[in-house]
């Protein structure tokens, strides 16, 4: 595997669909106490007052830690909860969604789950994944705290030192404070 | 061939059939809120035949009719009574003819055979008129007067009767007053009258009567058609305990569904699948499909995987099935909006995540509309798509929270600060260490008016020595929990 670093990426591609790519895994590594991860989520969803008719994206939540009352209802609209209680719920539930490709991101949020639980994930049910996702063209995003999938096409890690004081700034301003490292990973046979 | 059927004194006979102490008695119900009187007096609506025979008539106001009959009963409408009577007469009318239809609550006009015979209709405690006639409306007229009545009608019989009978057709009165002032007093004498010079003076309607009474119209009857049902249930043998068989029989009941949608050129909105176990419990289920379906294996998909993840205590002894219809949809998607590319996928999926993760663990988040803690509402994602501009407020924090379910109890050092206790450390949980700064409290308290589910609370977003930043409430007296991380 080889990884190419590209430091101080753009940050406001990282709060779109097609930043990630289409039939592959992403992966975003929150990295230090406030990574921002939650702005992330909050970006994707959108500042939009219209509600969407359907799902746009699908959070798989490993610790059932969403906050609803964080987001609007408009961006509550956009989501698609699913309230996991264990890791191989996670991967079942990212199998069914993946293979249904009606909602075209799955969020992975393993933030929550302690290093143990993540470590247990086979390294095959990442690649099953990304067959599955390949097929239909679904972008698969996998938040944790330590990267982890080892077929990843391409990976993020956030930081952002945030204090009490920004909680007075905008969610949109606080979005341009993440400070992101992309890598893109190649294999090298 | 027409034919009428006609219930005398409607209202009053629905109310005697469930009072039978009171047969034999003079009895009447007043027309609530039709008063014409400027006095308030109420007339009569319906009389019963011993009220008639005591020389009382429909229309009179109370108070004359009490002079005329003091034992007068006055009894209050019974609308549910006065349905079942219905209710029955349609039954009575069913089973001479499919087409009829209802002009009145106590009148019934039948597309009717020649050959067939109406004497021997017989209702429970209330009696039925009937009569034939070559139009429809002259069969209504011939069955509501008790001259025309149980007779085959011709055009000249009409002749005797009284002029109040065709107030049973007009709306509007005015006109029977001139004719009562030109001193007509039965039919025959309103039919020997030239049309058109009855339309000049009276209008179209009395050109329209004339008519009628002659003959010379034979209007359409508005048929009643039963609401249709797709109700179907199956009562086993032998009770079910394992879903190859169940699956069996659904499959048969949804091809007799789909057959009988596909005749309509109509498609299931919603299917509603009731279990019911040898212990008399019942077990509904209602599934919503994304997209309108009359095939088989699309309808037999979602309730299959419902039935894979139930776990029932007893064996199954009956099955119904029942479907919401919709039209089948043959429009193009649209353009702009987004839509699921695989509905027919969708239901399905869900139904299998609800099945590997349980209930309320998928859906559409809506955030509370109180202040009080966690108090989200899940919507299912497979509910018709809610499409609204949505005007609630934003949340308060920029940084979203990531938070503990349930909190993590903890324990704090913290100082008293006059009212409020003020955070020091957190000395257990993940993130002990000493607090750098906070901001708060912000107090928070609701359901004060019930007397088990109130609460109150302190709040505070802190910031860790670690930079962690977290939200902290305190529970009165003295208990700690940590709420959330802000990532």
């Amino acid at each position: 595997m080889r990884a190419e670093v590209a430091e101080d990426q753009q940050l406001g591609n990282l709060f779109s669909l097609e930043t990630f790519p289409a039939g592959a895994i992403s992966e975003v590594v929150s990295a230090g106490p406030v990574s921002g991860v939650g702005l992330v989520v909050a970006g994707l969803l959108g500042d939009s007052d219209e509600c969407s008719p359907y799902p746009e994206l699908v959070l798989i939540d490993g610790a059932d830690s969403f906050d609803p009352a964080s987001f609007s209802a408009a961006a509550c609209s956009r989501v698609l909860w699913v309230r996991c209680r264990a890791a191989m719920e996670m991967l079942k539930t990212a199998d069914l969604l993946a293979r249904d490709g009606n909602v075209p991101l799955l969020l992975f949020d393993a933030t929550g789950l302690a290093r143990k639980e993540v470590q247990a994930f086979p390294a095959s049910s990442w690649w099953r994944l990304r067959q599955t996702v390949e097929g239909n063209g679904g972008r698969l995003v996998v938040i944790t705290a330590f990267a982890m999938v080892p077929c990843a096409a391409r990976r993020w890690q956030l930081a952002a030192d945030l204090s009490l004081r920004d909680f007075d700034c905008a969610r949109a301003e606080l979005r341009q404070r993440l400070r992101i490292t992309g890598e893109r990973l190649h294999r090298v046979s | 061939m027409f034919a009428a059927l006609h219930i005398p004194d409607f209202s009053v006979a629905a109310v005697l059939r469930r009072r039978s102490d009171l047969i034999g008695y003079p009895c009447a119900i007043l027309a609530a809120g039709v008063a014409d009187d400027p006095k308030g007096k109420l007339p009569l609506a319906s009389l019963n035949r011993a009220a008639r025979l005591a020389g009382i008539r429909p229309g009179w106001p109370l108070n004359r009719a009490l002079v005329r009959c003091p034992d007068l009963r006055v009894l209050p409408r019974d609308p549910n009574a006065e349905a079942d009577l219905l209710g029955e007469l349609i039954e009575l009318a069913e089973s001479l003819t499919p087409d009829f239809e209802i002009t009145t609550a106590d009148l019934l006009i039948l597309d009717l055979p020649q050959k067939t015979s109406l004497t021997s209709l017989h209702l429970t405690e209330a009696e039925i008129w009937h009569a034939r006639a070559a139009t429809p409306d002259l069969a209504g007229l011939a069955a509501r007067h008790e001259l025309t009545q149980g007779r085959h009608l011709q055009v000249g019989d009409l002749a005797t009767v009284p002029l109040d009978l065709l107030r049973t057709l007009a709306i509007d009165s005015a006109p029977f007053g001139l004719l009562k002032m030109w001193g007509l007093k039965t039919l025959g004498e309103f039919m020997a009258l030239p049309r058109q010079a009855l339309t000049e003076r009276l209008g179209s309607h009395a050109g329209r009567w004339h008519d009628l009474l002659h003959g010379k119209t034979c209007r359409l009857l508005r048929l009643h058609r039963p609401p249709e049902s797709l109700v179907q249930k199956i009562d086993f043998e032998d009770s079910v305990i394992s879903l190859e068989p169940l699956v069996f029989t659904l499959k048969r009941l949804l091809h007799t569904l789909s057959g009988r949608l596909a005749s309509r050129h109509l498609a299931v909105a919603c299917l509603e699948l009731r279990l019911i176990l040898e212990t008399g419990a019942e077990i509904p289920r209602s599934i919503r499909l994304p997209e309108p379906q009359n095939t088989v294996q699309g309808m037999l998909a979602p309730l299959q995987t419902w039935l894979d993840s139930l776990q029932l205590t007893a064996a199954i002894t009956a099955l119904e099935l029942d479907a919401e219809t919709t039209f089948a949809s043959a429009s193009q998607r649209e353009w702009f909006g987004r839509q699921l590319p695989q509905p027919e996928r969708w239901a399905e999926t869900l139904a299998r995540l609800e099945m590997l993760l349980g209930p309320e663990r998928v859906g559409i988040p809506v955030p509370p509309v109180t202040h009080a803690p966690d108090a989200f509402t899940l919507r299912s994602a497979a509910g018709p798509p809610v499409s609204m501009v949505e005007n609630s407020p934003h949340p308060a924090c920029p940084v979203p929270l990531h938070r503990y379910r349930p909190p993590r109890e903890i324990a704090v050092a913290h100082e008293s600060n006059g009212v409020y206790p003020m955070p020091l450390a957190l000395l257990t949980g993940p993130y002990p260490g000493r607090i750098i700064d906070a901001r708060g409290p912000y107090p928070a308290s609701g359901a004060w008016w019930e007397p088990t589910g109130s609460w109150q609370r302190l709040e505070w977003d802190i910031q860790l020595a670690s930079r962690q930043l977290l939200r902290l409430v305190h529970h009165p007296p003295d208990g700690w929990q940590l709420e959330g991380v802000y990532q």
